[in-house]
């Protein structure tokens, strides 16, 4: 990790966990390693942060929360996207996309003459 | 779904929830190092390395585990209110189809719980708006008080309240600065309006000071100036209440400076007061007028408000702050002694003492229908009681025929106090629905209390608001729950190996025994419910069968008034007319004139003996005007001598007594031909020409007045004064209804401009009645209420024990007994309980007696015929209520009841 890792823009993390989640139940950090994965280092999350994350979408009933065993046969508390959780994780990426393109637009446009 | 009861982890989450919550995130946490660490060590990195990064990467540990045990306690929270709720719904579910099993007991409970409760709940509400509420828009009302005056009489002590303004003065000099003084007049029906159609208000007159004492100010408008406050002033203005600016005006601005006709007087809106004031008694004052308009002067005499004698004021006071109140009853009883004060000499021991603002609770004698209410608390307490004791037999019972079904439940693992739960749900659900009923009961019920017991009073309020709601919510949920508890704790706790045997062995001894004092609690709370409304019955009886003298059903009377309530001085001269036109209705069978109503107005005559002074302490004859022929016209009899003579016959002059006088004046003698001299000690003589039986001035009295008449055709001289201003007719009762319309049509022929009346004597009398009345409804309302849940919870109880029976009936008929003995041996059982609770209830009615003596007429509370009557019914019913069952034991098929075992 030789450059600075950027910061991530709140609610950007459910949105990351919530794709995560869209693959099936997994537990914590099996979540961790998926996000750390799919950045490619771009950006770190803490995993703090995202256990906070996982936390609130349970209380919010996004996701559900059961213990179940580990691949490596240890208890392990899996989560698991409810239905709610998965129409959250469509309209959320919806905003992501959007949010992204305006960015997007906001980086290729020119300052208008005055 | 992850329901709570499928992962036994969460069943602790409702124990300890703080230490699970916890625990669950150090376990998640911990698999999360653990994981990392090995991940990394896989890797190649040595342990230390390795957890140090781990520890990097995910921040700061202690603030993240602390968040996360906060979000685990609210998740957990809102798991178990949801798992609360889910069971509730369950539960009550589960309820309603148990109930719906059984629907006759469901409603036998239901209704039972909901006429109880309601009964209460509209007592309440009486008892409520008579002594309890403080009248509305009064600023701090419990800093005023009613000035209350104790007198001593030689008839004993007597609370009044009743002042003249010569007292106010003389109080308002004494006390200065330590307290605001007013006097207003008690609010009176007045005519509104003009012509036949004008409607009715209350109307109040108030002195100055009046609003400020109270606290009262205007919503719109303005309140009386000092000037019009003024005792002389005399100006025509009119404060209306909010209620009835709304009820008129619409509640319109445009309702300043109209003019109200209030008897037959013209009033100019001035003002509306603020926050629902309707002055300060039970009756709901409409509009309150300056009190100079109020009082007269009579001519020669004190203008009113510096004579001693003009009454009828009612006294208010708020004392300041820190002023010491029984330093100011002090000052107030030192100027009331004062002769120059006292309404009378004799006034000189008038103590002055404080009342609240509640009129009924100050410290005078309670109306015979506030006395009647208070005591109707008692009764409809007990009829809860009674209805209580029901829903407790009748659950006990039901939970008794599902002991099987429990034993089972509590033989699958079903918790007890699971059960106790799904038992209590039942009546949970009764208790709720029977709450609703008991609203409208209570709604029903307070109206009729109402009307019933204080019909003339005009109300502020509706019966209902949300206090009785609440209170009539609160009492059933709560009984229908009391009463729940105790059939489902006993039922939740059947020995589990009796219980399921096919044979429903014999019920436990505890449960039968509190059934059967439930029974007994019941019967004697019957008892009493019902010795007290035949005492009231028979005291209705002896009231309405006294004798008044006259004939009330028949007697009508007719007469004519004016708008602004001033006597037309030509009603005299045209009552002649009205007679004569009268006499030739058809229906109506006697007529007469005659100066004073009966029963209703009084006058006196000053008398002397032949030769001396009438010297009999106490002795003041009522004289009545009449024509001839009013006697057979009022039915009072003539004993002795005739009805005064034709018009123009040359008679001496001659008067008539009653026998009451006849007595009085000449005990021994003969009355006939005895002289008195009205008006002074030498006028003529008139002689006494005949004796009529005696007339009551009032239904109940102590004794009779003595009374005389005179004719108007030969009047003493010092009597002019005595005219004819009514006219009595004999009309029969059934035909009242079709005469009185021709009566009144012709009393407009003579008095185009006036407002005819006709009355009959029966309606004048009626409110005199309407106490006695009262009680006995009331009470036998209640008493037949209560008789009949007893009824139902005699029925129960004996139905159920023979339930449990079945198997001994079965033998005893097996082994040879009678179809007799078996029914005997049933009722027998039944009748000895209700027995027992009779003589309790006996006994209870004899010391309860005391409570309604005062209110009964002719009959003591012990009265053994009353207590007999009572018993006897009472034990009929119990034996009709145990026939039924008693029946069916003895129909037992004694093959079937041994074979269940």
């Amino acid at each position: 990790m030789t450059t600075q890792p950027l910061d991530l823009l709140q609610g950007t993390l459910d949105v990351l966990v919530l794709r995560a989640l869209s693959w099936g139940p997994m537990h914590g950090y099996a979540v961790a390693r998926f996000i750390h994965q799919g950045s490619d280092g771009t950006f770190t999350v803490l995993d703090g942060a995202l256990y906070t994350s996982l936390h609130r979408m349970e209380e919010r009933g996004w996701v559900d929360a059961e213990w179940g065993t580990s691949e490596k046969g240890k208890r392990a508390k899996f989560y698991r996207l409810t239905t709610a959780g998965r129409r959250a994780v469509r309209t959320e990426t919806d905003g992501w996309n959007d949010y992204v393109a305006a960015v997007a637009r906001v980086m290729k446009a020119m300052p208008a003459p005055a | 779904m992850h329901y709570p009861g499928e992962t036994p982890r969460w069943r602790r989450y409702l124990n300890v929830i703080r230490r699970e919550a916890s625990a669950d995130v150090d376990d998640e946490l911990r698999f999360h190092f653990e994981s990392r660490i090995e991940e990394l060590v896989s890797q190649g990195m040595d342990a230390a390395a390795a957890r140090e990064q781990a520890v990097r990467e995910f921040g700061d540990v202690g603030a993240v585990r602390a968040g996360l045990v906060d979000i685990g306690d609210r998740v957990a929270r809102k798991r178990r209110r949801s798992e609360l709720l889910f069971d509730l719904l369950r539960d009550v579910g589960y309820a309603i189809r148990t109930l719906r099993r059984t629907p006759a007991v469901a409603v036998g409970i239901l209704l039972t719980l909901a006429l109880g409760v309601g009964a209460n709940a509209a007592m309440f509400t009486l008892l409520d708006a008579i002594f309890l509420r403080q009248p509305a828009g009064v600023v701090q009302p419990d800093g005023v008080h009613r000035v209350w005056m104790l007198r001593h009489f030689s008839t004993g002590i007597q609370y009044s309240t009743v002042a003249t303004y010569v007292q106010l003065e003389a109080i308002r000099g004494a006390v200065g600065n330590r307290a605001q003084m007013t006097v207003y007049r008690i609010p009176e029906s007045m005519r509104v309006g003009t012509g036949e159609l004008a409607a009715q208000a209350q109307v109040s007159y108030v002195g100055d000071k009046y609003f400020e004492v109270l606290g009262v100010r205007p919503s719109i408008g303005r309140l009386f100036s000092p000037e019009e406050n003024r005792v002389d002033a005399q100006i025509p203005v009119v404060v209306i209440s909010e209620a009835y600016w709304k009820r008129v005006y619409d509640g319109s601005p445009e309702a300043l400076g109209q003019t109200i006709t209030i008897a037959g007087a013209k009033y100019t809106i001035i003002g509306v007061a603020a926050n629902d004031f309707t002055g300060v008694d039970l009756n709901a004052v409409d509009a309150w007028l300056p009190i100079s308009l109020g009082s007269s002067t009579r001519p020669g005499q004190l203008p009113w408000w510096k004579n001693k004698r003009v009454n009828g004021l009612t006294m208010l006071s708020r004392a300041s702050a820190g002023a010491n109140e029984r330093e100011l009853e002090q000052r107030m009883t030192t100027v009331l002694r004062h002769p120059d004060v006292a309404m009378v000499l004799s006034d000189t021991g008038t103590t002055a003492q404080f009342g609240g603002l509640i009129a009924t609770n100050g410290p005078g004698q309670k109306s015979k229908e506030e006395q009647i209410a208070v005591r109707l608390v008692g009764v409809s307490l007990i009829v809860l009681i009674i209805a209580c004791a029901n829903v407790v037999n009748l659950l006990l019972a039901r939970s008794v025929r599902r002991r099987r079904e429990i034993a089972v439940r509590l033989a699958l693992g079903v918790s007890k106090s699971r059960l106790i739960r799904l038992l209590l749900a039942e009546s949970a659900v009764i208790s709720v629905l029977a709450a609703i009923i008991a609203v409208v009961v209570a709604y029903c019920g307070g109206s009729l209390l109402r009307t019933l017991l204080l019909p003339q009073i005009h109300w502020a309020n509706g019966p209902l608001d949300w206090r009785v709601i609440g209170l009539a919510l609160v009492t059933a949920i709560g009984a229908g729950l009391i009463a729940g508890l105790i059939p489902a704790v006993q039922s939740a706790s059947p020995e589990l190996t009796g219980a399921l045997k096919i044979g429903t062995g014999s019920e436990t001894v505890q449960h039968s025994r509190l059934r059967a004092s439930l029974v007994v609690a019941q019967s004697a709370l019957s008892v009493l419910l019902l010795v007290g409304a035949m005492l009231f019955v028979k005291s209705l009886s002896n009231v309405q069968s006294l004798d008044l003298g006259y004939d009330a059903a028949s007697t009508v009377i007719a007469s004519v008034r004016f708008d602004g309530g001033s006597r037309d001085s030509t009603v005299a001269a045209r009552i002649p007319e009205l007679a004569d036109r009268l006499r030739a209705v058809r229906g109506v069978d006697g007529v007469a004139m005659i100066s004073v109503r009966p029963m209703s107005d009084i006058s006196f005559m000053t008398l002397f003996g032949e030769s001396d002074s009438i010297k009999v302490p106490g002795f003041f004859p009522l004289v009545t005007g009449v024509s001839r022929g009013f006697f057979a016209t009022a039915g009072l009899r003539i004993l002795r001598g005739e009805d005064f003579p034709a018009r123009g016959s040359a008679t001496p002059p001659s008067f008539i007594v009653n026998q009451q006088m006849a007595k009085t004046l000449w005990p021994g003698l003969d009355p006939i031909g005895q002289c008195l001299r009205f008006g002074a000690r030498n006028a003529p003589c008139f002689r006494v020409s005949a004796v009529v039986e005696n007339a009551h001035l009032a239904v109940i009295e102590k004794d009779d007045p003595p009374q005389y008449y005179v004719s108007f055709d030969n009047l003493p001289d010092s009597a002019k004064w005595i005219k004819p201003y009514y006219v009595a007719l004999r009309v029969p009762p059934e035909q009242y209804a079709a005469v009185a319309k021709e009566i009144r049509s012709n009393i407009r022929a003579v008095f185009p401009e006036g407002i005819p009346t006709t009355t009959r004597l029966s309606e004048t009398i009626d409110p005199q009645y309407r106490p006695y009345r009262l009680g006995a409804y009331l009470f036998s309302g209640l008493g037949v209420l209560a008789l009949l849940v007893a009824v139902v919870g005699i029925y129960s109880t004996v139905a159920y024990g023979v339930n449990q029976r079945i198997h001994e009936f079965g033998v005893r008929i097996a082994l040879g007994a009678s179809v007799k003995d078996v029914v005997s041996l049933v009722i027998g059982a039944g009748v000895r309980t209700v027995a027992v609770g009779i003589a309790v209830g006996i006994g209870l009615a004899l010391i309860a007696g005391r409570l309604i003596a005062t209110l009964l007429y002719g009959v003591a509370p012990r009265d053994p015929m009353v207590l007999a009557t009572v018993s006897i019914t009472l034990l009929l019913i119990s034996v009709l209520a145990a026939l039924a069952p008693a029946w069916r034991a003895s129909r037992v098929d004694p093959v079937s009841a041994l074979r269940a075992d």
